[in-house]
Order: structure tokens, then sequence, then C-alpha cells
């Protein structure tokens, strides 16, 4: 492992600048469990490793009752997510994801800033945030934009941030009324373990508790990038929510998931996984409505 | 013999808070004054010619002490077939060849030589699967030896198997096979090799075997011209060893080759990249088997053939036919037997041992293909088993004497726990069986272990043993036994098994054998203590030899309990008289067990282990996955001398078994290990843990100290059979190949379903496209 040298910025314009000085040779640190595995299987090697702990951002979530938006921080941990009341609560897709992602030291340590930016097509983190419309606030030289994630990544490893720039909020607009949520990792153990497929799904019903009013449905390792399954959802829109549309979205997602073989997993296989999964999660968003209208 | 008071204890191992309080001290713990770190640099190629290994730039780094390459060294040959030179010279037959090492100031400093060091390679064609490695046309792994079938014939045939055949009236005829797993100890490889200014060597190494290691370091120092040189091997605490370290590997002999150029102490640690490069796997195997039996469901024959991929040099997993033969002739009574196995060189990772030793692997054939025969025999399965149950006070066919057998009682248990209740749908339960060696094995010419002890004048007792301890609890064990032999408290035993210079030979750490040969080895030490102890009390108490027990440190008269004197006092009093005596003893124990014979035939061991275990599993139809939702391993102990340890050796071995029946294997391309990380390997976790029962049955065997069998193995044997055939129950597809991973189990489903082709076959492993 090759040494660097560690810095530690306070605030996020001397974070930028820092990485404009030593540009090429500099790379940002969140939580460390990608960067670090990247140094020590010399992926990278980079000479600064600018810290963005110090930086007094508000870390953690943050409803606004004006916009009904939820404010992620991207330096917030997933641990923090995983026993946040409001996310449990009201963004179960986002507790169901961030509650399996590594073991409980690395979501004591590990950011969801940092799981997006380093862009697997894995990325637990990602899917149920795509599946919400979830907007990224980056901050560079140039100032503040926003991307919307479904936007953000490009390929493996490869997001829409330019060089210094970096991902600080995740903003999570207001779903409708009588809206589930759900997301399904997939894998072959229960900790410590990268999804052979990832599904998650937002449902909302009209007030007739039947009809699709709105459908997102995204897919982890499915593609190169986390990916919406856009046909599906077309379908499932304006349609009654039954068991057979469900297996039939499902079956409209498979087809359209660009899933390849891997050492982690065949094609074929993966693809029954998005048929099976996208139903059951479907079916799981429904109840979630169904027992949320029965608590209210 | 049931007023025991510290054998059958819950005695919590005696390491266990220095071990969860990080004092231990591992390999990685060990430095040396000026010592040097050692790197290796491995293979680009799975089969190449070496055209030119250019050192010169390594040579000039600072730092660096010292370059080697395999015409640097003499002639050094590894392994049961003495195929496996520590560095490679000429081509290299796998990646995970040696070709070069440096030792250097530190760590990086290797690590950069390593890399300034340029090979050139000429590739050669190369050979991956066994049974294309048999082909004429294939391409020689080892050109001077002919052929690339091992010279190993492993053939064992008594009976008439083709008259049985005729006569049976059910067959079952199947292939199953097993892939690459590896132990995953959690303590990584390393060693640290030091020569004295007379040139004598001390090796501190993670090693199940000290005595044969320390026998193959003389043979390297042999060949650096040091004949009459001395050897030294040092244990550090070892984390885990699961037959892993039943070898020396190459990287110990090349830190000896390092550190005798370099004039300093050298230490090669392994990463855990390294770990799952170059260590070795279990033994795979493709197995064919045909068994029958008779309309009232007595298996008549069965009669195995197997092919072994050996990979590019060999190790014991070579050898795993000759422990494969056990549960093949003598797992039930079978009255023909044939079986035939040949071990293939290709240009893959070699195998070695690993706990159960083809144990595991032959067992998942057999009880595959037991439960298959059941149900053509339209008999249930656990009554099936009970009609062909072995005995005790039998001799099996080959050779094998059964003292005690727990077989019966052990079936009875799993069936108890697991039958009956409500089975929804999905859900299914499934029964396997183990026979394994629990009185030592005679695999090499001593089964034998040695003890000596000396106690103190405080009755304080250190004893010195060539057990090793790995983590399964050796000491504590140990120290049961002689403390209940001399009625001592257990932390008044001092074990110590760290070093050659202090403890006696031992054969190694493995076949179940610590427990059974080293416990009686250490029992015969204590006895001479004991009559000793009692020869002096009866002068001090003046009472009859017969008449004296030892108890709670204290030496009382049975007749007269008020004739009693502390230990330690007894002892200074015999110490510090006129012609004073301190006490010592020492024993060496070797079986009375037999190796096998040219015909493979013989008592391997003094006693054998035997047990069942059952899953009830829940199959999810649409993704093939499995849960495991109860495990129940019931096992024939002989006694159980701590069964909080026993517990922990089941616990384990369940673990160890579900993932290789499920989710473990190192996935090889074309020779080239595609997950070396626990990322990738999916060896199973805290989190996925499941229900285990681990009930025992005490049949209290003569030849065991206190009646004891070995049982380090026996938790991981028929543990992937038990949840194939739970797998078959619950849906009915019969996964033949490991890992049973939920690919395989849809694919299956899919084709019995007869909906769809799409997915992999099963049994040739052939994907078929589902776009098409």
């Amino acid at each position: 492992m090759k040494p660097f040298t560690y810095l530690t910025p306070h605030t996020l314009d001397e974070a930028v600048s820092l990485y404009e000085s030593h540009e090429g040779r500099a790379a940002y640190i969140a939580g460390g469990t990608d960067v670090l595995i990247k140094i020590k299987e010399e992926k990278i090697e980079p000479d600064y490793l600018i810290s963005l702990a110090h930086i007094p951002v508000s870390e953690g979530v943050r409803f606004n009752e004006d916009t009904r938006a939820l404010h992620i921080s991207a330096f917030t941990t997933h641990r923090t997510l995983e026993l946040s009341p409001l996310i449990r609560r009201d963004y179960p897709i986002l507790h169901d994801a961030v509650k399996n992602i590594g073991s409980v030291q690395i979501r004591n340590t590990a950011t969801i800033g940092g799981n997006l930016a380093n862009a697997v097509p894995s990325a637990d983190g990602a899917i149920p945030l795509i599946t919400m419309d979830a907007v990224a606030h980056i901050y560079g030289t140039k100032g503040e934009r926003t991307v919307d994630l479904i936007h953000f990544f490009l390929g493996p490893g490869q997001t829409v941030l330019e060089k210094g720039e970096i991902l600080t909020e995740i903003v999570v607009p207001p779903a409708p009324a009588r809206t589930g949520s759900a997301y399904i990792k997939f894998g072959r153990r229960k900790a410590m373990e990268l999804p052979l497929l990832g599904v998650g799904m937002l449902l909302s019903l009209d007030a007739d508790m039947t009809t699709c009013v709105k459908v997102r449905i995204g897919l982890g390792v499915a593609a190169p990038t986390p990916i919406r399954a856009y046909n599906a959802e077309r379908f499932l829109k304006g349609r009654e929510v039954t068991d057979a549309t469900l297996a039939e979205a499902g079956q409209i997602a498979a087809d359209e998931a660009r899933v390849r073989d891997s050492i982690r997993g065949v094609a074929w296989y993966r693809r029954e996984l998005v048929g099976v999964l996208v139903k059951r999660m479907g079916a799981l968003c429904r109840k979630r409505i169904t027992d949320e209208k029965s608590i209210s | 013999m049931n007023n025991l008071s510290v054998v059958g204890q819950r005695i919590p191992k005696l390491d266990a808070a220095e071990k969860a309080t990080g004092r231990s001290r591992y390999i990685q713990d060990v430095t040396l004054p000026g010592m040097l770190y050692g790197k290796i640099l491995y293979s680009k190629y799975a089969h190449a010619r070496i055209v030119r290994i250019d050192t010169s730039r390594a040579r000039k780094l600072e730092g660096v002490r010292a370059v080697l390459t395999g015409t640097d060294i003499p002639e050094i040959r590894m392994g049961v077939y003495k195929d496996n030179p520590p560095l490679k010279s000429g081509k290299v037959r796998s990646y995970r060849d040696e070709v070069a090492a440096v030792a250097a100031v530190d760590l990086k400093t290797a690590e950069e030589a390593i890399r300034l060091i340029e090979v050139t390679y000429e590739a050669l064609p190369a050979v991956f699967d066994p049974e294309t490695a048999m082909k004429k046309e294939a391409p020689l792994v080892h050109e001077a030896h002919k052929t690339n079938v091992l010279k190993m014939p492993w053939k064992l045939h008594y009976g008439d198997v083709e008259a049985a055949r005729s006569e049976a009236a059910h067959i079952v005829e199947d292939r199953f096979s097993a892939t690459w797993v590896t132990h995953c100890c959690l303590g990584t490889s390393g060693c640290i090799a030091d020569f004295d200014h007379d040139n004598h060597l001390t090796v501190y190494s993670n090693t199940q075997i000290p005595s044969l290691a320390q026998k193959d370091f003389l043979g390297t120092l042999k060949a650096l011209g040091l004949k009459d040189r001395r050897a030294r091997v040092i244990k550090p605490c070892i984390g885990g060893g699961f037959g892993s370290k039943l070898d020396t590997y190459a990287y110990e002999h090349v830190a000896i080759l390092l550190a005798f150029h370099a004039r300093k102490p050298v230490k090669i640690q392994f990463d855990r990249k390294e770990e799952f490069i170059a260590t070795s796997t279990r033994q795979p195997a493709i197995m064919n088997i045909v068994q029958g039996c008779d309309e009232n469901g007595r298996l008549l024959f069965r009669d195995i053939r197997m092919i072994l991929d050996n990979g590019a040099y060999t190790s014991w997993g070579a050898t795993t036919p000759s422990v494969m033969m056990l549960p093949i002739s003598s797992l039930y009574r079978v009255p023909n037997v044939r079986y035939e196995a040949l071990c293939v060189y290709t240009n893959n990772t070699y195998a070695q041992a690993m706990r159960g030793y083809g144990n595991p692997q032959a067992t998942f054939a057999i009880e595959s293909a037991m439960d298959a025969l059941a149900a053509k025999a339209g008999i249930d399965p656990v009554e099936f088993r009970r009609i062909n149950a072995n005995h005790g006070d039998e001799v099996t066919p080959q050779g094998f004497r059964i003292t005690t057998c727990g077989l019966a009682g052990c079936i009875d248990k799993v069936a108890e726990a697991l039958g009956g209740g409500k089975r929804k749908k999905g859900e299914g339960v499934g029964y396997a069986s183990l026979v394994h060696v629990g009185g030592g094995a005679r695999v090499y010419k001593s089964d034998g272990c040695g003890t000596l002890m000396k106690m103190n004048d405080y009755g304080q007792l250190d004893l010195f043993t060539g057990a090793t301890d790995m983590g399964q609890g050796a000491d504590t064990v140990i120290a049961q036994i002689v403390a209940e032999e001399l009625g001592l408290h257990i932390e008044d035993i001092h074990v110590i098994h760290s070093d050659t210079d202090i403890c006696p030979w031992d054969v190694g750490a493995h076949a179940s054998r610590t427990t059974f040969v080293a416990g009686n080895s250490a029992l015969g030490a204590a006895r001479q203590l004991r009559s000793q102890i009692v020869k002096i009390a009866s002068r001090v108490l003046d009472v009859d030899p017969q008449d004296i027990r030892l108890n709670d440190r204290m030496v009382i008269s049975r007749q007269d309990p008020e004739k009693k004197i502390e230990l330690g006092k007894l002892l200074r009093k015999s110490h510090f008289s006129p012609g004073g005596n301190m006490l010592m003893a020492e024993y060496f124990y070797d079986p009375d067990n037999e190796n096998l014979g040219r015909d493979f035939k013989g008592n391997l061991s003094m006693t054998y282990t035997f047990g069942t275990h059952g899953a009830r599993v829940r199959v999810d139809e649409e993704t093939g996955k499995v849960e495991i939702l109860r495990y129940v391993a019931a096992h024939d102990v002989g006694r159980a001398i701590n069964p909080l340890l026993l517990e922990g050796q089941v616990y384990g071995g369940v673990m160890m078994g579900i993932g290789y029946a499920l989710t473990e294997q190192v996935q090889l391309e074309k020779g080239e290990i595609m997950n070396p990380n626990f990322r990738d390997y999916k060896i199973l976790t805290a989190k996925d843990t499941v229900p285990i029962a681990a009930p025992f049955l005490e049949t209290t065997d003569a030849e065991g100290p206190y009646g004891a069998k070995g049982i380090g193995e026996p938790g991981c044997v028929p543990t992937a059979p038990a949840i194939a055939n739970a797998i078959y129950d619950a849906v009915g597809v019969r996964i033949k190949d490991l890992p049973i991973t939920p690919e395989r189990v849809l694919a299956a489903l899919k084709k019995k379903g007869g909906d769809d082709t799409c997915g992999i076959d099963p049994l040739t492993e052939k994907v078929y496209d589902c776009t098409s």
C-alpha cells in the first residue's frame, strides 16, 4: 500500500481548493470503506487523501415541513439512516436497503454519499434513492448544482461528478398519499454481502386502493449502473394492481434488464430474479399501503 | 467412572480470555531483532516455459538482502509425491507457482523488489479438467512423469460386486461432484526462519505437524549442505488449522533459503489474498456411484469410481481416497464393495488435507445415493438407514474393528427431533450419517504422541505434549484428563505444546486423533506420576497404596479419610528429605492400530466415531434459495471430556459443512482463482448461523481416555448430503454438484417442471440461453 498524506479541511471550499491544488494526486475520503480498499488493492494510488469528515455540515437526515422533502446529508452513515425512526417509518425502502449493507462495523463508518459516489452497480443505497426520484446536490469550484440521481451514474465507478466536485446532499421529494415502498437485496449470505440482484419499488395507489397512480422500479446489478425498469413502470401505471399484473410487470422488467454473467452470478438467473422480486416487492408495497391505512 | 470431577465439565478453553483480550501471540505478532521480510513472486500463467528471469533491478534496490530464483537453490522436493520444488525453474504449472523470492529490510522494499523482477514466459497449452487431462493428446503437466495420471492406484475390492449387482432388487447409479473449497483460517499463514552462528535453524511457523515439519526442514538443511545441523520448530498461537497446516508449504522452505543467504532471520507473512491463492484447498472429486439393495432394503453392494483433480503438484489431497474408503466400505453394512480412484494432474491449484479428509466428498455421494435407493425401494429413508446400520463388536470387510457404535441411537435421536410435525409446502427433512476414525489413524509409520511431565513442590504440573492446539482446545482437554487422574484442579496444569526442542514427538494434529492419542499419552504419564505419589503417600500416611485416592489437591485414605495430606505438602516432604526426589514422568502412546495394507485393508483406528445429521429446510421454489430451519447433529462421542468444547466442534463443523453444501467455492477460471477474498468467497458469517442442536451419545469406548472418541472432523462430514436430501424431500429435485446454489436448484426445478430449458443443466453445467 502506497503511503499518503491525510488532509483535514474544515469547509467545503477548503476541501475543493485542496483538491484543485493537488489535482490528479488527491482523492476524497468520507467513511473510507471503499477508498481504503481501492488503495490497498492498488486500484488508486493517491498522494493525498482529503477527508470530508471534519466539515461541519449537517450530518444526518432532516424533514422539511414546508416542502415535505427529505434532506439526507451525503455524509450520513448507513447506521444513522438505519436507526432513524423517520426513515424507518416513512421511507421503509431506504431502511430495507441500509440495514443490510456490509456489517454493523461497516455501517457505522460508511456514508450514503460514498456509496453513491463509488457508483458500483451493486450499490444498495442507490436503488431506493433513484426509486424515490431523489436529487443529488453537488458542490465544486463553480458552486452548487443539482442532478436527478437517476442521471448521476454513467457507468461502473463513473458518475457525473467533475474533478474535485463533492456530493453534499440527497433530497427526496414527497410521495403521493397511499404510497408504499420496499427494497430487497438478494444475496448468498446474510451479511458482508453484495447483492446478486437488488430490486426497489415504490407504488402509489388511487383512493380505490387498487389502481396504480405512480410506480417506480429500481434495479441494481441489472445493468452497468443502477437503472429503472421504465417499460414495467409504464405497464403498471393506470392499471389495477393485482398478483397477475405484478407478475407481468416483473416479466417486463426482466426483459428490459441488461443483466450479464459475472463470477457472482449468471445472467439468466439474474433475469429470473428480476421477474420474481419485482412481483414480490410490488406485493410488499401494496401490503405496506394497506397496513399503513389500517394504522391511520 | 461416574464420580468424575473435571472430566465431563463444561470448562471454557484455557486460552479463551487471552485470545479475547488480544494477548495471544500469533505469528503476526512475532518479530526478531534484525529480521528481514520475505516476499514471493508467483506465476502469471497457468502453464508456461520460463524463458528468462531478470532480477538485476531487484538486486540493486536499496534494502534488498537476498533474491532467489529456482536456479539459485538446491534440489528440494516437497510433498507426498516429491514433485514440488519451493521455487520453480524451467516452467510453471499453475498460477500459484513460486517463481522468485526476495528478502528485504522491510515489507515495502520487499514488495517493490518483487515488482522489479522481470520474468519472460512462453505460454504453453494448459489443461484444467481432469477428464480431459487423462486423454492421450492432453498437454503433460510434468513431462518427466510421462502421463498426467498419478501412479497412486487407489483400488479396494472385496466380495463380488458383479454378482451382487445381478442379484440386487433395486439399483441406483449416479454421478456427483465436489469442487474446491478452502479452510479460511482466521489467522493467515506465516513463518520466520532463523539460523544461529553455527547454522542451526529455528523456524517459527503455524503448523499442525511440528515433528514432521521438523523432518521436512532437516531435509532442506541437508540440501543446503548442512547435514548435521539442528532444526527447531516453534509454534506461535495458531489461528485455525482444519488440515491446511498438515504439510509444509513452499513459503516455509523459501524463508529458510532466504535466511540462509541473507544471514538474517526472514519472515514471510501471507495476506488474505495470498492465503487464498498460495495455500491449498479441499480435494475436488468427480464421483460415480452404483449402489444396490435387496427386496428388504439390505445393502448388497457399492461400486464407486472417482477422478480427482490433483492440480499441478501433489500434497495430501491425493491421499484422501485412503479415508474415503472408510465410508465407502463401512458406512452401513455393505458386503460387496469396489472402489477405484485416479488422481490426475492439471494446471489448477492443488489440494491438501481439510477437515474430514475426503470423507465429506465420499459421504455426499454415498448418502445422496442412499436416499435415492431408499426411494427406489419404497422404504422410508430413516428406516432404510436403520436396516443397514452398523453395530458394535463387528469387523467390517475392510478390516475395521468397530468396538462401540452408537449409529442406531444417533439415527433415532435425529429422527425424533426432526420427524413429525406439519410440513408446509416447500419444506423438507433430510438425513445423512457418518463414520470416521475416532481412535487415531495409522497413516504414517507411527501414530504416536509423547508426553513429559514434571510437578513442582506445590502440586503444579508442567505438561509437555507433542499435540498441537490450533484453536480446537487440545490443551484444555488434555489438562482435564490429567487433572482428573491426579486429583488436581484444571488451573494446576500448564500444557506446553509449542516447541520441538522441549516437546516430544507427535505425528500431527489430524484425523481427529488429538483427544484420543495425546489424551491417552497424557493419561499414561499421569498414571506414572500417580503411582509415584501413591508410593510416597503410602509411606508418609502409613496406608496401603490401594487405599489411596487423589482428590481436590489432597491425598486421602479411602478407609480412613482422616488420614490425608495436602499434595503440595507431601511433595515438599519428599523433595526436601535426604535422597529426595522430584516428580517427573514420560510416556509415549502409540495405538495398536494398523496401516492399510497393499489391499487397503487393516484396522486403521482404535475406534470409530459415528453420527447422524438431519436438516429441515425450506426451498423458495421461485428463486431456488434454500433456508435451513433446523439442524440436528447427533454423534457417538465415546465420552464428552468437555461438552462445551465438543458442542463448539460440532457447531463449527456444521457451519463449515453448510458452507460446503450451499455457498462456498474457490472459483477457478482457467486455473486462476477469481475470488481470493471474503467478499466473493462465500464463507458463512455469524449472521448466517442456523439453529443447531448437538445431542451426543456416550458409548464409553474401552480404548479412549475416559472412553472418549475423536470428534474434530465429523461435524462437517454428512452435512452436504443431509441438506441435499432435505431439498429432495422438499421439492423433489436432487442436486448432485456442490455447492447447491440457488441457480442449480432453480434450474433443476425448471427442468423437472418441464416448462423451460433455460439455465444451467445441473448435471452437465451446460448453460442454456434463456433468450432463445
